[in-house]
């Protein structure tokens, strides 16, 4: 069963760089307890070797889900909304109205920065809006925060 | 008008109050009414130092309790100091707290290290609130509250009045935010002396009188409203030109005591409470436990228990304080709210500014058929229970009202009946959209009573099966709306549909819908709220509650 789809728009998917930089993360988050327990390992008893394998898997697995999940995060410009989708398991779709955003922030760290992405976050008046798209080209994060400003600015409208 | 505002003279008689335009202070015996608070931690030491041993507070405590009260005259000289710091601190921050009124805006300047400038426009006004704590009402003052939606403490709160002041302030403050945009939507211009002069020419002597008073609040229809409100809003009487009178109000439903007391005593803490006994004396029974060992633990302890049931106590009593002589009147200001008693709430909440309803409905209400009805207001952060209340206990009759006073045109011809069976119906009654039977994993009992339907100016989400549960959102009042699955709700082919409010108790939620229908559901009201958008606009304010406007 295919999920939430609106007629007449095209999905934006965001960068496939998006994926190395979490496997970064993910890799030093794995990899740095790996070699500690593969140092442990050749030094005591083999058995340690068994945790290595936990990390080994562990990380295979979290790669798995990083290529799916960035795979699944998309979103579209539409003409009075902004639909941001994502998640492949626990999957979500937000549409946000451009007349109720109060701002949109643009975030990158030196990880994302070194690969040229950002991260868009829209924010209404309300807590529970959940609409952030990471993994936005660099140049394309700032057209998108220009063209999302101006068409909020356009159709504002009161609380 | 147009001379600048004469400092105030109590001694004057027949002060006529008008909010300054210039920067002026609050009312000097401010400090005096906020330092009072010292006094709790000289009682909490003598508590402490009184208790006996086997209360079995912690030794530290007592210890210092002790020393503490040992020297009596230490803590006189400690509280004298206290006090007079407090008192001093505070008249400091009242030398630097203040305000003014200008034709956009109420500002308010304080802080002696770290400076603070506030701007609240008036526009962008949500609620307007008088709150008298207990010691500011025994000696008639008030707290005059300004609600913008600008998260934590963007709000304006000019602590302390005079009663008559701050009301007074409240009125011009609202006819100002209503006033300014008539005169802008008449092209007039919107300054504060041309409001001023044109309520002046075509205010009648004295408000009209409210009428009807024999028929039941529930018909009160827009037209009957305008029979009330329609006289345009007075100034005062003969010779107060300058100060704003309120706007005409109509009550529209109370809560009578009775029926407050008696909620709470149909509470499941209360039943709990009362029934306490009856559940340990059952534990003990079945686990042959010594009852002395269970007296030591409670002695033990008795500085934990002692603010559990005080805790407990304090819930009640803030069901009952916040309940108490609850009256909501619908004036063209807005919905007005007045409740408490020891401390008195009177919230003004201006036509449209209401962002979300929810209805409520305990199971030990159902015989009763008492409701909740709680709003979402953007601007209302803290103590939200207190504020957030539009009838704290009342029957299907107020709550249809209540609701009314939200939305006076649900966009339905037969809006009493579909509320009430949004409110107790099952299925696609009322035609609703029902969730799948496919759904009973999650809800083996509830999903009959789920459902969602939208009429032309709102949606209504319903569950609730022991507890009856309805949301009420406006289309123009949608943040933003949200779809999710999970991945047993993907097996099961459902999907859980969210609208996001502002920050508030109410956050209106549809679970379970079938995935097809939630898609549906998902593009109609994106249009729906694009739409609800579009017919919007700020000049409909005045016309939000069915008022007519005779052109000034």
């Amino acid at each position: 069963m295919s999920w939430y789809d609106p007629d007449g728009a095209a999905w934006t998917y965001v960068s496939r760089k998006l994926i190395s930089a979490r496997l970064i993360v993910l890799w030093i988050c794995m990899g740095l307890p790996l070699i500690a327990v593969i140092v442990v390992g050749a030094l005591t008893t083999a058995w340690v070797w068994l945790a290595a394998a936990v990390f080994v898997i562990g990380g295979a697995w979290g790669s798995w889900i990083v290529y799916r999940q960035v795979t699944a995060h998309a979103w579209i410009e539409r003409d009075d909304d902004l639909i941001v989708k994502k998640g492949r398991l626990w999957r979500s779709v937000t549409v946000v109205p451009y007349g109720r955003m109060q701002y949109v922030e643009v975030e990158a760290g030196p990880l994302s920065r070194a690969f040229g992405i950002a991260k868009v976050q829209l924010h209404t008046a309300s807590p529970g809006t959940d609409a952030s798209i990471s993994g936005v080209p660099e140049s394309e994060a700032a057209r998108l925060r220009d063209r999302l400003s101006s068409r909020g600015e356009a159709q504002l409208a009161g609380l | 008008m147009t001379e600048p505002s004469q400092p105030r003279q109590p001694s004057q008689p027949a002060r006529i109050y008008r909010a300054p335009r210039e920067w002026t202070r609050l009312h000097p015996v401010s400090p005096l009414l906020g330092g009072w608070a010292v006094f709790g931690v000289v009682g909490t030491i003598a508590l402490y130092n009184v208790a006996p041993d086997w209360a079995g507070a912690e030794e530290d405590l007592v210890e210092a309790a002790h020393w503490l009260w040992g020297s009596l005259l230490w803590v006189i000289l400690a509280a004298v100091v206290i006090v007079g710091m407090a008192i001093g601190i505070g008249y400091l921050q009242w030398r630097v707290d203040e305000y003014r009124l200008s034709d956009e805006a109420i500002e308010q300047r304080k802080g002696v290290l770290f400076k603070q400038h506030k701007q609240a426009r008036l526009d962008r006004v949500q609620a307007v609130d008088v709150v008298q704590p207990l010691l500011a009402r025994i000696f008639g003052f008030a707290v005059l509250k300004v609600e913008v939606a600008g998260g934590e403490n963007s709000g304006i709160a000019l602590e302390y009045l005079r009663l008559g002041d701050a009301e007074a302030m409240r009125n011009e403050l609202l006819a100002l935010a209503a006033g300014v945009k008539r005169a802008k939507a008449e092209g007039r211009d919107a300054s504060v002396s041309a409001v001023v002069e044109a309520d002046a020419v075509a205010g009648s002597p004295q408000p009209a009188p409210v009428g009807g008073e024999g028929e039941e609040p529930a018909d009160a229809s827009a037209a009957s409203l305008r029979d009330v409100t329609g006289g345009r809003r007075s100034l005062g009487g003969p010779g107060a030109a300058t100060e704003t009178a309120a706007a005409p109000e109509r009550e529209v439903y109370t809560v009578p005591i009775g029926r407050l007391l008696q909620s709470i005593v149909l509470s499941w803490p209360f039943l709990w409470i009362c029934t306490l006994p009856l559940w340990v004396g059952l534990v003990v029974w079945i686990f042959p436990i010594d009852v002395n060992e269970i007296l030591a633990v409670a002695g033990a302890s008795l500085f934990t228990v002692v603010p559990a049931v005080l805790g407990l106590l304090g819930y009640f009593w803030s069901q009952l304080s916040g309940g108490f002589g609850f009256t909501a009147a619908i004036s063209e200001d807005g919905i007005r709210l007045r409740h408490g008693l020891t401390e008195t709430r009177r919230q003004t909440v201006p036509p449209g500014r209401v962002q979300a309803v929810q209805f409520q409905q305990s199971l030990l209400w159902r015989k009763k058929d008492w409701w909740r009805v709680t709003i979402n207001v953007a601007g209302y952060q803290d103590d939200q229970a207190a504020v957030s209340t539009l009838l704290p206990v009342g029957t299907r009759q107020d709550a249809l009202t209540a609701l009314w006073l939200v939305l006076p045109d649900l966009g339905d011809p037969d809006a009493a009946g579909t509320v009430s069976l949004a409110l107790s119906g099952t299925g696609d009654e009322g035609g609703f959209t029902p969730v799948t039977r496919r759904a009973r994993l999650f809800d083996p009992w509830q999903w009959r009573h789920r459902g969602v339907r939208a009429t032309d100016r709102a949606l209504m989400i319903r569950r609730g099966w022991l507890v009856r549960d309805m949301f009420v959102v406006p289309h123009e009042r949608t943040q933003s709306l949200g779809l999710t699955q999970g991945p047993l709700q993907r097996w099961r082919g459902v999907a859980t549909f969210t609208v996001h409010s502002t920050n508030g108790p109410v956050s209106p939620v549809a679970e379970h819908l079938d995935v097809a229908d939630a898609w549906a559901l998902l593009d109609a009201q994106a249009q729906r709220a694009a739409e609800g958008r579009r017919r919007q606009t700020p000049e409909q304010w005045m016309t939000a509650v069915g008022i007519r406007e005779d052109g000034a």
